[in-house]
């Protein structure tokens, strides 16, 4: 039997089939009488809105729509179509490439995050926080976004015939290719290329901050135009004549070799001697600063050779310098003089002193500096003179940091075709016919040859963001050449027998290059006299946060306090205290502690600068300002524009006037107290005494109890954390090896997305950086001064409180302790704040009701508040309240909204991966992996980080250091951070 | 030999009657506003007003609108919350201390002054909550079950401590003067014409429970005002004892102090009659209680402030001997900074109007001049707020690490919330002294002289 059974849905559909099919099929089952309405026009007209119909339709529009403007909120997210191999969501990925912005360089590995990249770390070159922070500048939405002519966008291709066009066109006028250093072979082949294919092509380079002086000396002496190899690490005294070696000078990264000189443990430390007209940061680590002026720099370096051959006395204030000079068996000479006969005679110390063999190698030479700045004059001369055709410029901003830029400015008037590569629309590329935006590094391919047979590669991290291209691929199509820059590059290094995909991998590799210097040829060398100047010197400098103004645009590097000063979003008029007073110039706390200073009117020979600030700066040498380049950008983007003032026309005068000006500067200084008030928050020794007792400098406190004298860490009402099982995290900050670079600073900000504040709320103490570079300066009152005076302690105190004008310095970096008896935990009502077993001082943000308690009971004062919406709020218009800006936040750490207190977590969510990698390899953690960021940036290894349950560690060692201590012992805190003594040298100094 | 014993003075004056005494109280109650009401709760309302607008805006942007920073995360706000804390001390003493020591004379004051402690401890407890960076999140202070996992508060922390004696302290104050309430809002019901005004009465008899005046509700009424009294005395000690605590407990060198506890509660009072002071005479002068407020009652409380303001500078110079006494230069150097850094005319302000103007009611004619006391107690209340600004700023400005030294200015949002809340204060004062018995009259019943002065005075005249 067949099933034949069928379901009915109702009785309507057994009784009346056809019927219930009707309905079925219709829709809507009344007759709907929209046709026969619309049909009949008539019907149509007649008809009438009624007032209820009229409610209903209004009803209706109004509630569809409200209802369509309520979106709800896109959240892209976008999942891959097809997952790139190489990317796992969560697991970051490391590119090796370089950094080189034609003044700084670096070999760094790029860690990106599901394709962006968003933190940058050494590789084989130390970096800097310059370079750290390129990383931001990278994702800033004033970069030159598309090809542009006469200011309207204009397609590549079209570009590119056209200025090929320009290009052929020259017949007996120049083509001129004006850039910083270039220190790619590739590219200078590639330029080489260009040169044949047109005529009258000439290539020239400039830096902003010239060093020409240094290079063509060497040119006489040796035959290269290079700066050699200085191992500061071999010498045992080194002398510097202004050269701020450990910051920018050269651009090259000192510290490293100098802090391997410079170890107590091995018994051995050179000696530095310092003499300088600003307090820089190599004199600031010096173990004897002489402050000197300017003028008198010639004739002391003159004086010195002399002694040492033996023709002259030596200066009263150089004694020390040639004794030890006379006694050691390597030194090295520096000096940043920009006089070619006075560099001379620095090659003719060091030849007489033997340091060409030991410590400065010639030939192992650096390539980072190659300007010429008569090239560059003669230039300005051509374009004035209307020699110039076809003017391209890469990477420069002579507009901006050229003293003769009025000059250049009205010869480029007379250059028929000006094109600017640039990765700004800046003061220089505004002027141009063609603006050619350039890739950032991040984006480019490339090499680099800083140094002799040492090579680095650049290769892309992320698509281009923009429509941009890189210089050499401009190059590549306008000589016709039209390849691939990228195959180019592959090609060019497999054809001279490179391993290509291991040097990518690796980042960099040596190749040997035939460059060979002559022996020392000696010179006729001047003779320079004491003279005696009786006017106002100026010396010019660059910030160790925004080098030459390049990144102006970067307001990590604005908001990062200058490691002397400790003042941000400036530059400024540093002079002495002694000086200051005799021009009436002061600086002053105002009522909220901020920083006000006098304004002076400047004027040098034809310029005049207005209404510049002045700070007080102790060891500013007297009779002397000095002046940071690298401000008052005009065209750099929403962030650097008008910040300080332009010193670059200022860099050729020596002598300038200064008179009071009307009114106050209002400075964004963080630290408004520079001596540590007779505490010992850093304690030091020098090195005889450290020889024969370790832990001379290191005294401990000990407090009576009824078990007789014990040191506070014996002592104590609290139960112990358990910290023998599993980690225990400690950090060691060597005093000693810290130059104050604040390298770790940048990085930290990087890594655990610190937002900017700007320069108002700088200004209010309301810095949001979780760690800090405390600098003190000496002062002339100290507690045994005040004893044998006789002092009253107001009187001391009061005293103590003014800076010695010829201080020594010490920087102390302090982030959060991480307190195993920490006074913070024990405050917060709701448990925010808690203590890990392994040692760490947790915050957890989304529990914090923000009382800010725990930041009072806070002895050391690193717990910051966010006092307002830092992310997503225009008010804070630097980074994080825009799409691209925001794409450099380490999604690892969680961004933090207002009202909740933040701090140093040592990197927990690196102390996380690592464990989970362990965990998964089923491995103990190495300790070299154990890193932080600050650890892991700190070029000189001051900053050590691992586990102290481990035995073997660097960190347990570290602990157990006679020089070893913690912050305000006397507290019984417990920090999981400690520091070892700083050790000086300075004995027969 | 006829030996007669000394009468004492009467505590009310002017030889009044039973009927007498309710009519005046009742007289604010029942009769219109003058002119000086309006004119003060107007302004009050004004200051309110804009306090509460600058709180809105600090909820609404975040607490960098005070002028705040990483070094002083404390400042006005904490100030005022101990100042007004302070002040509310002296409602309770009265009442509760007083009461159990069998003081009668505190019958005339002790309404007012235990209003003013309420009114006190809402301005106060305004600023924990406001100061908060997520105040909407302030609940969590409490140990409220939560689905939140194992979160919990921190019992070890003094801010919760705070959270615990507040609460309490006010609950307790609020109940003690409610019972006392209770007869005279009867006696206002009783004489409000339900014909002509049904509402007040209605709420009237609302507010006073179905008060009889039977003998079984006098022996509960007093039976009840003694338990509670026990209970609130302790409350005198134990809150600013607690409030102390923030400061004592922590590490901080000015705060770290042993001494706080007695000092903070001493002050408490100090301030506390202070203010009582403050308002009483205004408001005996405003709304006739001169006969009940005399100055009997000012000298006595004339003498407190002179005893517990010479206490306050015997801990000022313990503060100082034992900085100097410890050998802790981190100790010595925080009072050597607050007497001669740069927040040295904050200390000497608190010295001076702490210290050295109470001494002069040794001088009888000064503690027994309305004036002169109503002068005086501003200068207190002054004094009083700057000895918690110099506790909490010039502590926190130099501690340890003088890289982190700043100091410390108020922002106009600062000014306006401490200025809003005093306009807030006065509000609820002036809204309570136009409908609530200002002095509580069934008590004030049981002292009224009928006899022996009576006799005393027929004696005379014969």
């Amino acid at each position: 039997m067949s099933n034949k059974k069928t379901y009915w849905k109702g009785v309507a559909q057994l009784e009346n089939k056809e019927f219930a099919n009707e309905i079925a099929s219709n829709e809507f089952s009344e007759h709907l009488p929209v046709n026969d309405f619309l049909k009949e026009k008539k019907t149509l007209e007649e008809s009438s809105t009624s007032r209820r119909d009229f409610l209903k339709f209004m009803g209706f529009t109004t509630a569809a729509a409200t209802l369509a403007a309520c979106e709800t909120p896109v959240v892209k997210s976008v999942p891959y179509l097809i997952k790139p191999d190489e990317i796992v969501p969560g697991v970051p990925n490391f590119y090796a490439t370089t950094i080189y912005d034609g003044r700084d360089y670096a070999s760094v590995l790029v860690k990106t995050r599901e394709g962006r990249p968003i933190k940058i770390e050494a590789n084989q070159s130390s970096t800097s926080a310059r370079s750290q922070a390129t990383i931001l500048s990278f994702y800033d939405s004033n970069r030159a976004k598309e090809p542009m002519f006469g200011g309207k966008s204009i397609s590549w291709s079209k570009l590119d015939k056209q200025i090929k066009q320009k290009l052929s066109e020259v017949k007996d006028k120049k083509i001129v290719l004006l850039t910083t250093s270039v220190i790619s072979e590739t590219t200078l082949d590639l330029i080489k290329k260009l040169s044949s294919k047109y005529s009258n092509f000439e290539h020239i380079m400039y830096d902003s901050v010239a060093y020409d002086a240094l290079l063509d000396a060497n040119l006489e002496s040796f035959g290269l135009r290079v700066a050699p190899k200085y191992h500061f690490d071999k010498s045992d005294v080194i002398v510097s004549f202004g050269a701020d070696f450990l910051g920018n000078w050269l651009s090259q990264d000192y510290s490293k070799d100098y802090v391997n000189g410079r170890n107590p443990k091995n018994g051995k430390m050179s000696r530095h001697f310092q003499i300088e007209t600003n307090m820089s940061l190599s004199g600031a680590n010096a173990d004897k600063r002489i402050q000197i002026k300017p003028s008198e720099q010639s004739y002391l370096i003159s004086n010195l050779y002399r002694a040492l051959i033996g023709t002259d006395q030596i200066d009263e204030r150089l004694k020390g310098v040639y004794q030890n000079l006379k006694k050691s068996k390597s030194s090295i000479v520096v000096t940043d003089s920009q006089r070619k006969d006075v560099q001379l005679i620095v090659n003719a110390i060091n030849h007489e002193l033997g340091n060409y063999k030991k410590t400065i190698n010639i030939n192992n030479p650096c390539f980072l500096k190659k300007g010429n700045t008569n090239d560059l004059n003669s230039l300005i001369e051509d374009m004035n003179r209307g020699n110039v055709q076809v003017l391209i410029t890469s990477g420069v901003n002579p507009i901006y940091n050229l003293e003769r830029s009025k000059d250049f400015r009205s010869g480029l008037e007379k250059v028929d075709t000006f094109i600017s590569c640039s990765l700004y629309n800046d003061e220089t590329s505004s002027l141009a016919d063609y603006l050619c935006p350039l890739h950032h590094n991040l984006e480019s391919w490339g090499d680099a040859n800083p140094s002799l047979n040492t090579y680095s590669l650049m290769q892309p991290t992320i698509a281009s963001l923009f429509n941009t291209r890189q210089l050499e691929t401009n190059l590549l199509s306008w000589a016709d050449l039209n390849k691939d820059f990228h195959k180019y590059l592959k090609n060019y290094w497999i054809n001279k027998g490179i391993d290509w995909n291991k040097a990518l991998h690796d980042g960099y590799f040596k190749f040997n290059q035939s460059n060979k210097a002559a022996n020392y040829r000696k010179s006729n060398l001047r003779n320079f006299e004491k003279v005696e100047v009786n006017r106002l010197e100026l010396c010019l400098y660059e910030k160790i946060g925004l080098g030459d103004g390049t990144l102006a645009n970067n307001p990590w590097l604005h908001e990062l306090p200058d490691p002397i000063t400790r003042t941000t979003w400036d530059n400024y008029v540093a002079i002495s205290a002694s000086t200051a007073r005799e021009y009436g110039l002061m600086n002053k706390t105002v009522a909220n502690g901020a920083l006000n200073g006098s304004l002076v009117n400047l004027k040098a020979d034809d310029v005049e600068l207005k209404n510049l600030p002045v700070i007080i700066q102790p060891g500013q040498a007297k009779g002397t300002i000095g002046i940071a380049l690298g401000y008052g950008r005009k065209r750099s983007g929403k962030v650097g524009d008008n910040v300080g003032f332009n010193a670059f026309p200022l860099i050729s005068k020596k002598y300038v006037d200064i008179e009071l000006a009307e009114g106050e500067h209002e400075f964004a200084c963080i630290q408004l107290h520079h001596t540590m008030m007779g505490r010992d928050m850093v304690k030091e020794t020098n090195l005889d005494k450290y020889i024969k007792n370790p832990s001379s400098g290191n005294y401990r406190e000990k407090y009576y109890t009824y078990k007789g004298k014990l040191p506070s860490d014996q002592v104590s009402l609290y139960e112990e954390h358990d910290l023998e099982t599993g980690h225990f995290w400690n950090l060691s900050i060597d005093l000693t090896s810290c130059t104050g670079c604040a390298e770790c600073v940048i990085a930290c900000q990087a890594e655990n997305n610190i937002p900017v504040v700007g320069k108002e709320e700088m200004r209010k103490s309301r810095d949001m950086h979780w760690m800090r570079i405390d600098r003190y300066y000496s002062s002339e009152m100290t507690k045994e001064n005040a004893k044998k005076q006789d002092i009253s302690s107001v009187k001391m105190y009061a005293q103590m409180e003014e800076p010695s004008e010829d201080p020594e310095v010490v920087f102390q970096p302090v982030m959060c302790q991480h307190c195993n008896h920490a006074p913070c935990e024990n405050v917060c009502p709701v448990a925010a704040t808690t203590h890990s077993n392994e040692g760490l001082n947790q915050m957890t943000y989304n529990r914090c009701i923000g009382t800010r308690y725990c930041a009072n009971n806070c002895p050391y004062k690193v717990r910051r508040f966010n006092w307002f919406l830092y992310s997503e709020n225009d008010q804070f218009d630097y980074h994080m309240n825009d799409d691209l800006g925001k794409m450099v936040l380490n999604p690892d750490v969680v961004v933090r909204s207002r009202g909740v207190i933040e701090k140093c977590s040592m990197c927990i969510q690196k102390i996380q991966a690592l464990k989970l990698e362990a965990k998964k390899k089923g491995e103990t953690i190495k300790d070299e992996d154990a890193q932080t960021v600050c650890s892991s940036a700190c070029s000189t290894n001051s900053i050590v980080f691992g586990d102290v349950t481990n035995k073997e560690s660097e960190v347990y060692k570290l602990r157990n250091d006679d020089r070893a201590y913690d912050l305000l012992d006397h507290l019984n805190v417990r920090p999981s951070v400690f520091y070892q003594t700083k050790v000086r040298n300075k004995q027969n100094a | 030999m006829h030996k007669e014993s000394r009468i004492r003075d009467p505590l009310i004056d002017g030889n009044k009657t039973f009927h007498d005494i309710t009519v005046e109280v009742a007289y604010p109650v029942e009769g219109k506003a003058n002119k000086y009401w309006w004119t003060l709760f107007g302004l009050s309302v004004i200051l309110m007003l804009w306090g509460f607008g600058c709180i809105a805006y600090t909820i609404g942007t975040g607490i960098g609108v005070w002028g705040l920073n990483k070094t002083i995360n404390w400042a006005w706000d904490i100030t005022n919350f101990v100042w007004w804390i302070g002040i509310g001390h002296a409602g309770t003493l009265i009442s509760a201390v007083l009461l159990l020591f069998r003081q009668k004379w505190r019958m005339a004051i002790n309404r007012s002054a235990e209003a003013m402690t309420i009114f006190g401890v809402i301005q106060a407890g305004l600023f924990p909550l406001i100061h908060m960076g997520r105040p909407w999140l302030a609940y969590w202070v409490f140990p409220i079950p939560n689905q939140y996992g194992s979160l919990w508060v921190n019992f070890n922390s003094p801010l919760l401590w705070d959270v615990f004696a507040i609460s309490t302290y006010l609950t307790v104050s609020t109940v003690f003067w409610y019972i006392g309430l209770i007869p005279d809002f009867a006696m206002i019901r009783d004489r409000v014409n339900e014909k002509i005004n049904p509402l007040k009465k209605k709420l009237y008899s609302l507010l006073s429970f179905g008060w009889s005046g039977r003998a079984k509700h006098w022996q509960r009424f007093e039976e009840v005002s003694l338990v509670l009294a026990g209970l609130a005395t302790p409350l005198v000690f134990s809150v600013h004892s607690i409030v102390s605590m923030d400061f004592a407990t922590s590490v901080i060198p000015g705060w770290h102090t042993t001494i706080f506890p007695p000092y903070f509660v001493l002050g408490a009072l100090f301030s506390g009659f202070a203010m009582v002071e403050t308002l009483l005479i205004i408001v005996r002068k405003v709304v006739n209680m001169e006969a009940y407020i005399t100055i009997k009652h000012i000298e006595y409380m004339n003498v407190i402030i002179l005893f517990t303001g010479s206490m306050v500078g015997i801990a000022y110079i313990t503060e100082l001997f034992m900085a100097w006494y410890s050998g802790v230069e981190f100790e010595q150097y925080a009072f050597l900074n607050r007497a001669t850094g740069p927040y040295w005319w904050a200390y000497a302000s608190m010295m001076t109007c702490n210290v050295v103007i109470p001494q002069l009611y040794w001088i009888y004619k000064i503690r027994t001049n309305i004036i002169a006391t109503f002068v005086l107690s501003i200068f207190v209340n002054i004094g009083m707020w700057f000895e918690r600004f110099v506790i909490i700023v010039t502590s926190l400005h130099r501690d340890f690490l003088p890289s982190s030294w700043t100091m410390f200015s108020p922002t106009f949002v600062d000014i306006g919330i401490f200025l809003g809340t005093i306009g807030f204060f006065f509000v609820l004062f002036l809204m309570y002294a136009r409908t609530f018995p200002v002095v509580a009259q069934a008590e004030m019943k049981t002292i009224l002289k009928s006899s022996g002065s009576e006799f005393k005075k027929i004696d005379n005249e014969q």
